[in-house]
């Protein structure tokens, strides 16, 4: 297998006007890996990936998919890789097999050719209604699948999705992110971008975007080590008065992050002796346990941290 | 050879003609547009006004009185109405007349005694384009009157004579009819490109087209090519309607007709390109669309108020206007015959802006992409 990455982008920046939406970003991603894109609405997720597929060329920076650059004004990029966009998915007044016609012949993909990849592609997702069903009549999950079939017709070694998953059932979300995992199995690379953060724990690895920049890069556990190199703690006050004991725990030393989560609080502490005496205080009737933090917290910490 | 693709193309514009068939809205609007206009322009209005009510105050009760009642009501546009006691102007306002005549209580003396006898015409000119109308039968009335009247026929130093080439007996459908073909391209070709179009945008399937290799002028043709055959359908039936309903003559080129059509629909949909290119709304498009092609086709292109009694700024406004020059081209080809050479102006003119308009419409939809 060649060892290249799929997908390698340096100091990529582009500017709308005075607007830099996207500022310097520098990542490189492995071939069958799942790569995802973790951040708020307008953190510059969206344009990056526009900018991979060749669908916006960058102000500045240098991005290499699948080997290839922009010195075509993206045409080599759009050939090469598949793209499912967060809007559109397919023409709800086609049928299944009008929709998938209409992506082969945008793609010139020989008949026979086509056909076959259908065939696969439906193995693939499982798909096993009628090519004359209309797509306006399938259920949100099934149409997404469809959509990503689509993407996949001409067999593209990197695929992009811009959350795929967004207004879909969580059943159907779980589905399809075992579908994701069987494409990186075949050997494909995905990048996905997405808000949900159980979605973002499936990544292989995570670009944490905020206003147009890369703050961290990791897997999800690398990054959970790096926002939180000490202990944390969920704290439930079980009813008990807590206002008071939460103004004195927000001046502690050590403390690195306090977050309301429902009922309960987060507290990560530089170390473990800052939590032991942070918490040495709390009110009887409250209990805390030692946890170990999400991707929330990750984010929270990085991303709304960041802004506080 | 710039990579224009055919293949590509082809596809788009089958799944427009997919699209088309299953939309109701866009199959009603193409079908019934055509039929309703030539039903409402072919049947409903009529320019040449009849049954005009003429309320008469016969103050001679005399023959020749008689017999200038008689030319009036014979001339199949006036109906004669007793004024009653109100008399005739009452008559007039109150709208139960449109004109009235008086006829003086000498009128049948002074006619056989050979003298100049008189009769006064009054008119409602609150409806100017009625008593315009009426106006224009008065000379002839008066003819038939005068012959019938005198003893002798009455030498006239010259006789002007008017005969109306072309459309001889003035017959306003085959004026209008040819001239929806206008309305339809007008409104038909611009209306369903800015609707379509603007939907690409508006659900973000245009994001899913371009992340193809797909290229801009792939996708204006493979879009634009379904929606000009469609309406050129529409132009086809009113044809068909003109020629085998109405008896409309065609006396010039059919290839140049086409040629005229073309041009126009190609103006039309590069119109409502370039609308749904700055819309990106179907809402927003539609109202375009209809101040920037109904309106301009029905009003400002000749098809109902003549071009040359607009104010001076009109009429240097409608050049600009792309329906102005088919209407010329169309009149001109269908009711005189008119060729190429005597056409050129109107020709050059749609040729020109048409061309303008698709390089307006490319750029922008281009510019736009990036």
């Amino acid at each position: 297998m060649n060892a290249a990455p799929a997908v390698e982008v340096k100091d990529l920046s582009i500017k709308f006007g005075d607007f830099t939406a996207v500022d310097k970003v520098s990542f490189s991603v492995n071939r069958g890996e799942i790569f995802g894109f973790l951040g708020a609405n307008g953190a510059g997720k969206t344009t990056t990936i526009r900018m991979l597929t060749g669908l916006l060329l960058p102000s500045s920076g240098s991005a290499l998919v699948g080997g290839l650059g922009f010195g075509d004004g993206g045409r080599g990029i759009k050939k090469i890789v598949g793209y499912m966009s967060q809007k559109f998915t397919l023409y709800n007044d086609l049928t299944v097999g009008e929709n998938l016609d209409f992506a082969a012949g945008l793609r010139k993909l020989d008949p026979a050719y086509a056909k076959k990849r259908r065939k696969e592609l439906f193995e693939l997702i499982a798909f096993n209604k009628p090519l004359s069903s209309k797509v306006a009549a399938l259920p949100g999950g099934i149409k997404q699948e469809l959509a990503l079939a689509a993407a996949m017709l001409h067999d593209p070694e990197i695929v992009f999705l811009d959350e795929p998953t967004s207004g879909v059932a969580p059943a159907s979300r779980a589905r399809f992110w075992a579908l994701i995992r069987r494409i990186t199995g075949l050997g494909k690379t995905v990048i996905v971008t997405t808000h949900y953060m159980d979605e973002a724990e499936q990544c292989g690895r995570i670009a944490l975007m905020r206003t147009g920049r890369l703050i961290a890069l990791g897997s999800p556990e690398e990054l959970k080590a790096s926002a939180f190199p000490g202990p944390m703690a969920e704290i439930d006050f079980n009813g008990a008065g807590s206002a008071a004991f939460i103004a004195g725990l927000e001046k502690a030393p050590g403390l690195l992050e306090l977050s309301p989560h429902g009922m309960r609080w987060h507290a990560a502490f530089a170390a473990k002796a800052a939590m032991d005496a942070a918490l040495a205080g709390l009110p009887p009737a409250a209990s805390a346990a030692l946890i170990k933090p999400s991707l929330e917290d990750v984010f929270i910490r990085l991303v709304e941290g960041a802004e506080r | 050879m710039n990579g224009f693709n055919f293949h590509r193309a082809y596809s788009i514009a089958r799944k427009e003609v997919m699209h088309i068939l299953r939309d109701p809205f866009t199959l009603t609007l193409a079908l019934g547009l055509p039929v309703m206009l030539v039903t409402f322009f072919g049947y409903a209005i009529d320019y040449e006004v009849r049954n005009i009510r003429l309320a008469v105050s016969d103050r001679d009760n005399g023959p020749a009185a008689r017999r200038l009642k008689e030319v009036f009501s014979s001339s199949g546009y006036f109906r004669l109405v007793e004024p009653g006691p109100a008399g005739p102007v009452e008559m007039l306002d109150s709208g139960r007349a449109a004109a009235a005549v008086f006829i003086e209580p000498d009128f049948s003396k002074k006619i056989k005694g050979g003298g100049q006898a008189q009769a006064q015409f009054v008119l409602d000119g609150s409806d100017n384009s009625k008593a315009a109308a009426i106006t224009g039968y008065l000379p002839g009335i008066q003819r038939a009157a005068q012959a019938k009247l005198a003893a002798q026929t009455i030498k006239e130093p010259f006789s002007a004579e008017t005969r109306f080439l072309y459309n001889p007996e003035l017959n306003s459908r085959w004026f209008i009819v040819p001239g929806l073909a206008a309305i339809i391209i007008g409104l038909l070709a611009i209306l369903l490109t800015a609707l379509n179009v603007a939907r690409e945008w508006e659900n973000g399937s245009m994001e899913l087209l371009l992340s193809t290799p797909v290229r801009p002028l792939e996708i204006i043709t493979g879009k634009l090519a379904p929606y000009g055959a469609l309406v050129l359908a529409g132009v086809f039936f009113v044809y068909l309607v003109s020629r085998l309903v109405f008896g409309v003559p065609f006396e010039g080129s059919h290839l140049l007709y086409l040629a005229a059509c073309l041009l126009f629909v190609t103006a039309a949909l590069s119109q409502g390109l370039l609308i749904s290119v700055i819309t990106r709304q179907q809402q927003v498009a539609m109202q375009f669309s209809m101040i920037t092609g109904l309106l301009p086709s029905m009003l400002l292109s000749g098809f109902i108020f003549p071009v040359e009694s607009m104010p001076a700024f009109f009429q240097y406004l409608t050049m600009l206007l792309p329906p102005r020059w088919f209407m010329a081209a169309a009149r001109g080809i269908t009711l005189k015959g008119a060729d190429l050479a005597e056409l050129a102006v109107p020709f050059l003119a749609l040729g020109l802006l048409s061309a303008g308009m698709l390089a307006l419409a490319i750029k922008k939809f281009k510019t736009d992409l990036e």
